[in-house]
């Protein structure tokens, strides 16, 4: 067995826990003002589709990321038009986003059958760093978009506990009603942070599509990486540090079967390989789970509760 | 016009070496669907004086000061601050304008701290929180009043007392001049509601105005300068001068007749032992609820337990109701021992509960009121409208509860119908006649009307033999009511007195745990 | 940032009977002008396209067949939806109870086949189906009973595990789900008695008649007896049930297993009636998907879910034949169909409050 290919499996699971970093951070501030989204599959994937328009008709990788990110944040202004102003239900109109998304994606998504973006998301050069053994590769091998994502990670967290905006964002996820005391708008605040979730949900999309897939695969692009991320949120307990250890675990669970099947190790058949990631989040969130836990684990209290003022 | 309504502002109060109005409201009118809650009200709070909006359950007082604070909005009438006319259309507005209202049900987030939720929504700060100096803001601010608070605690952990004072500090905080207090006493001890009156008085006398609501008379004239009396959304009467007020006349102002809640108490012998309690404990997540509690209650007798919101009153009925099962101790039901065995086995013999969330707990809201009937009864596996039917229709009639018939939702019956419609069930016996009636503050934000008939009520099925558990913070309830007294502190009866000699002292010591030893 | 206006939600006491009808017709308009645009975009002729759908999926005899076949089991999955559903389950993994419920039943009528008639091998397919179906959901139910897990997330996440399980059975040589006698990886077929008879040669099949009873018999089984009662107020409040004695674990974890064998149902009734045999390209279809918007449309109403699922049938069925007739891609059924329930979702806004845009004056300070 090759040595490298464990060392290769890290950076590669980094680089799938970029799209799950952001990912679950877009869904991280949607869920902290109290917006449940679950339409993040739906989301990716439409931005994920428009990046490759974008960038296979433009040949700039950059205009396709924030074409997908600007995607992604009009997918989730639907949703949060839709649970906010109209007080539908969040559940319901997470699950018609993530079809909606779907079909749409799908749709733009026929001229780009079969073709693929002729230049991707290189990995920054950091000289001889990148070639210290181990962990050159793992810590000196990534692009832009992944370092970024990292950075967003520790801003988020600064964000939420040490600023003004920060707090009344949380607030407005656990009290509402208290918010709206205070004069603050509970449905600006949470049409704000459901936009700004989907913008970078969309960016996660966006970079999946431009610097992993680099070809388009239908519904198998993102392939649950959306609900993946949402389980991550509660794996994490709501907080944007956590993500970042969650994100590389996932990372790694998803990138093992390929890294097993390519180099041609057949203990276990690719299928199950497959079905790996998915219980491994499963058994995750059952571990997190106990019998009226969910505060304990942080969850903001009004999460999927649309918030109607009491005027009788 | 403005000159005219500022002519009137100062005109109708402007008497002789008083201090100058601060806050006016003329002609408020504001209409929910189906009540006209304010009809034309005028108000005003001058500064450093206490002016009490008093008046019944839906008077219109909460809703006028949630007009005088930016939450609603009039559909006519003004107001005017400093004589100058103001529009508020937020409570951001009203603390812009220096008003601020210290809600009954407390605004504050449990899982933020004290200082977090004070800045909650001040906008001088900047971007940046810093923790240490925020902290020592909130503080220096919390002294000055006298009102001294840990800045680090985390609110859901402070007790009721504590959070409102919570509440005023970030009103102050905030620069608030005009405070509105909403029942502000409703939910504390008397020796708390005596610090609470230490409080209000340092403001009046740093110049803050505060607009006292309330509808208990004796605390009205205690801490008042003025008394403005509201009585189904109008204004039915000013008072002024601090203890010259006659409570009698404000009785009268704000019910529109003489009425009596006089004590009724058992006039036949009591019976047998119906409800007996033994050496009951009970933890919720490792806290303690109840230690050890024991007593009985007998045919034809009322018990009442009186206590300060969060002392164990609700796990003590919901245990015995069978919803929660005590870490220790025994309770027996009509010689059954129903310790343990769930709802349905104490509701077979003889329970009946009438638990404190009507409408969600008591009652489903999108059910009829047949189907409701039917909650705690058996159903059979097919479920049979057909034959309780006839049931429902007598007693819609015979509680007199206001519905189009049995198919009417109960989420569309108001506080008192669906009150009545609970008690109906209860009282009609379900898997067996009613033995045992466990009520929690069955009369919590009724109207007077209403109050009075679920009174009577209980009093019937005390005459009737049947025994009664009856668990209320309405010290008042209790006291007239009860024939028996039991205080619950931190889950520990520490008090026992027959409801005849009660004293309000003792009884009320006792709930603010200075009685810890036990009573009698 | 303040606009000057502001929009007021008046409760409704009861929502007008013109509105329940009236909103999902206006959600189905809106939703097909809406992608009347998206084809116009991208260089379609809308109406050309809808006029196809339209006569395809319901006004030709063969459209009309056809939709029925597809409204089969779009019913079941419509109806495991809207069951979970209506007590505040979501259930959204009915797609891979339905790939159970094919594994499951194409399992009985490979192995039971042959000796036994028709009369007891259709419904022994059928029954493996609807058990393979609960056995997917059980572990979501038992830890969302027990332990509060989101159900939301772990029937998907289970839906996405099925997907290789199909591949699995399919794909790996000397699969016991595999055809021997082919090359080309495709499904065994169950024995001939496991099989129903289409009418005449349409593809419709008799379980239409099953699917429809069991939603009728559902509604019945929720409006009037014991379980429904108790579904019915955990359903609204969780408190009234406890105070009331009603065991809401065992009433969750029964309401989840119907749900999922309701969508095993669905995959065996594939295997009895139009397949045969397992099909893998089944991943593609989305039909447990459609369940969740069928279920919605309706109002999670388990009678009215026979409408809705012909409705969508009817749609699918245009939309497929539209591919095959023109180069309109088949997205668009799918995309419509999203767009329908998020406009049905604006739109029960209207229905349940009287909506109002209010001036807010100005201040003059």
């Amino acid at each position: 067995m090759n040595d490298n290919i464990w060392i290769l499996t890290s950076a590669d699971s980094i680089a799938i826990a970029t799209t799950l970093i952001l990912a679950a951070l877009g869904a991280l501030f949607t869920e902290r003002s109290g917006v449940l989204n679950l339409g993040i599959e739906g989301v990716m994937l439409t931005s994920a589709i428009s990046a490759f328009l974008a960038a296979d008709a433009s040949g700039s990788i950059w205009l396709g990321l924030i074409i997908g990110s600007i995607v992604g944040a009009i997918m989730a202004a639907i949703h949060a038009v839709l649970s906010v102003v109209f007080r539908a239900n969040q559940i319901v109109a997470g699950l018609a986003l993530v079809i909606f998304g779907t079909g749409l994606a799908n749709f733009l998504g026929k001229p780009a059958e079969g073709k693929t973006v002729t230049t991707v998301i290189l990995p920054l050069s950091f000289g001889p760093l990148s070639d210290i053994p181990v962990i050159g590769p793992i810590v000196f091998g990534q692009d832009i978009v992944t370092y970024f994502a990292l950075f967003i990670a520790i801003v988020s967290s600064l964000f939420l506990f040490r600023t003004r905006p920060g707090l009344e964002l949380r607030a407005t996820g656990d009290d509402p009603a208290t918010v709206d005391a205070q004069g603050l708008s509970v449905a600006y605040i949470r049409i704000r942070y459901t936009f700004i979730g989907g913008l970078l949900v969309g960016l996660g999309g966006s970079w999946l599509m431009l610097a992993q897939s680099a070809a388009w695969h239908q519904a198998s692009t993102t392939n649950g990486l959306g609900w993946i991320a949402l389980a991550l949120v509660v794996f994490a307990g709501w907080r944007p540090n956590r993500i970042i250890f969650g994100a590389v675990l996932f990372g790694f669970t998803l990138q093992l079967p390929f890294t097993l099947q390519a180099e041609q190790i057949t203990i276990i058949p690719s299928a199950f390989m497959q079905m790996l990631p998915y219980l491994a989040t499963l058994i995750a969130l059952i571990a997190l789970s106990r019998p009226g836990g969910r505060n304990l684990l942080g969850a903001p209290k009004a999460l999927g509760t649309p918030f109607v003022r009491d005027e009788r | 016009m403005n000159d005219t309504s500022h002519e009137v502002a100062q005109g109708s109060h402007h008497l002789g070496g008083v201090a100058p109005t601060a806050l006016s409201a003329h002609n408020i009118v504001k209409r929910f669907p189906g009540v006209l809650a304010n009809d034309n009200v005028d108000f005003d709070v001058r500064a450093g004086e206490v002016h009490t909006l008093l008046g019944e359950n839906g008077a219109g007082k909460s809703t006028l000061a949630a007009i005088l604070c930016g939450l609603y909005q009039p559909d006519s009438g003004y107001l005017l601050r400093n004589g100058k006319p103001m529009h508020l259309s937020s409570p951001r507005a009203g603390l812009q304008h220096g008003i601020a209202m210290v809600h009954q049900h407390f605004r504050l987030v449990d899982r933020f701290t004290v200082s977090e939720n004070v800045i909650l929504g001040s906008r001088d700060l900047g971007f940046r929180l810093n923790r240490k100096e925020i902290n020592e803001q909130v503080a220096a601010v919390a002294e000055s009043f006298g009102l001294p608070i840990d800045p680090n605690a985390v609110v859901g952990e402070l007790s009721v007392g504590q959070r409102q004072r919570v509440e005023i500090v970030k009103a102050l905080y905030q620069g608030a001049e005009i405070l509105l207090l909403d029942e502000p006493t409703a939910v504390l001890v008397p020796a708390e509601v005596e610090k609470l009156f230490d409080n209000v008085h340092s403001m009046t006398k740093a110049g803050k105005s505060i607009v006292f609501i309330s509808h208990k008379l004796g605390e009205v004239v205690e801490i008042s300068d003025r008394v403005t009396v509201l009585r189904n959304g109008r204004v039915t009467g000013h008072v002024s001068g601090k203890g010259t007020t006659d409570t009698r006349e404000l009785a009268r102002l704000m019910v529109g007749r003489d009425i009596e809640l006089n004590a009724q108490r058992a006039t036949h012998p009591i019976g047998h032992e119906v409800l007996q309690i033994r050496n009951l404990s009970l933890s919720i997540n490792e806290v303690e609820v109840l230690s050890d509690v024991s007593f009985n209650i007998h045919a034809g007798e009322m018990v009442g337990i009186a206590g300060v919101a969060g002392n164990g009153q609700r796990e003590l009925a919901d245990t015995i109701a069978g919803l929660i099962s005590p870490a220790s101790g025994s309770i027996t039901i009509s010689g059954a021992m129903t310790t343990d065995r769930g709802p349905i086995q104490a509701r077979e013999v003889g329970l009946a509960y009438v638990p404190e969330d009507r409408l969600g707990m008591g009652l489903v809201p999108s059910m009829s009121i047949l189907d409701n009937l039917l909650l705690t009864r058996d159903r059979k596996v097919i479920v049979d409208r057909t034959s309780i039917r006839p049931e429902a229709s007598r007693l819609i009639d015979q509680f007199e509860i206001k519905a189009n018939g049995p198919d009417h939702l109960a989420r569309k019956l108001s506080g008192g119908n669906a009150q009545k419609v609970l008690l109906a069930r209860e009282l009609s016996g379900g898997r067996s006649a009613t033995k045992l009636l466990v009520v929690c503050s069955p009369t919590r934000g009724l109207d007077v009307g209403a109050i009075e008939t679920v009174r009577s009520l209980l009093n019937d099925a005390r005459s009737a033999g049947q025994a009664i558990l009856l668990i209320s913070e309405d010290l008042d309830e209790v006291m007239s009511l009860a024939d028996r007294i039991l205080v619950l502190y931190r889950g520990a009866v520490v008090h026992e007195t027959p409801g005849a000699t009660a004293s309000l002292s003792t009884v009320g010591a006792a709930m603010a745990g200075l009685l810890e030893n036990g009573g009698v | 940032m303040r606009l000057p206006i502001r929009v007021v939600f008046d409760q409704r006491g009861e929502a007008p009977k013109r509105l329940t009808a009236l909103v999902p017709i206006v959600s189905v308009l809106a939703a097909l002008f809406f992608g009347a645009i998206f084809l116009l975009a991208t260089g379609y002729s809308p109406i050309d396209t809808y006029t196809n759908m339209f006569s395809d999926g319901f006004a030709s005899s063969r459209g009309v067949t056809d939709t029925l076949a597809l409204s089969t089991v779009l019913i079941c999955t419509g109806i495991a939806a809207a069951f979970a559903f209506q007590m505040n389950i979501y259930n959204i993994g009915g797609e891979g109870q339905l790939y159970l419920g094919m594994i499951g039943g194409a399992w009985a009528g490979i192995t039971l086949g042959d000796h036994l008639p028709s009369l007891i091998m259709v419904p022994l397919v059928l029954i493996f189906g609807a058990l393979a179906g609960a056995l997917w959901i059980f572990v979501p139910a038992f830890v969302r009973s027990r332990l509060g897990t989101s159900e939301i997330v772990s029937t998907l996440l289970l839906t996405y595990v099925a997907s290789s399980l199909i591949d699995y059975v399919i794909y790996t040589p000397d699969s016991f789900f595999r055809n021997p006698n082919t090359s080309f990886p495709q499904g065994r077929l169950v024995s001939a008695s496991a099989k129903l008879q289409s009418f005449g040669d349409t593809r419709l099949y008799p379980t239409i008649f099953v699917a429809i009873i069991l939603a009728v018999v559902l509604y019945w089984v929720v409006k009037r007896t014991e379980f429904g009662y108790r579904i019915n107020v955990i359903a609204d409040s969780p408190k009234a049930a406890h105070y009331a004695g009603i065991n809401a674990k065992r009433t969750t974890m029964s309401v989840m297993l119907i749900s999922g064998a309701l969508a095993g149902l669905g995959g065996a009734m594939l295997i009895v009636g139009p397949y045969g045999k397992i099909e893998p390209s089944i991943v593609n279809l989305g039909y447990g998907y459609a369940g969740i918007v069928i279920a919605a449309l309706a109002r999670n109403n388990l009678a009215a879910i026979v409408v809705s699922g012909i409705l969508f049938a009817g749609l699918r069925v245009g939309g497929e034949k539209l591919q095959i007739s023109t180069d309109t891609p088949i997205h668009i059924g799918v995309m419509l169909q999203g767009a329908i329930l998020l406009f049905a979702l604006g739109g029960e806004a209207f229905r349940r409050y009287k909506i109002r845009v209010v001036l807010v004056r100005a201040v003059t300070t």
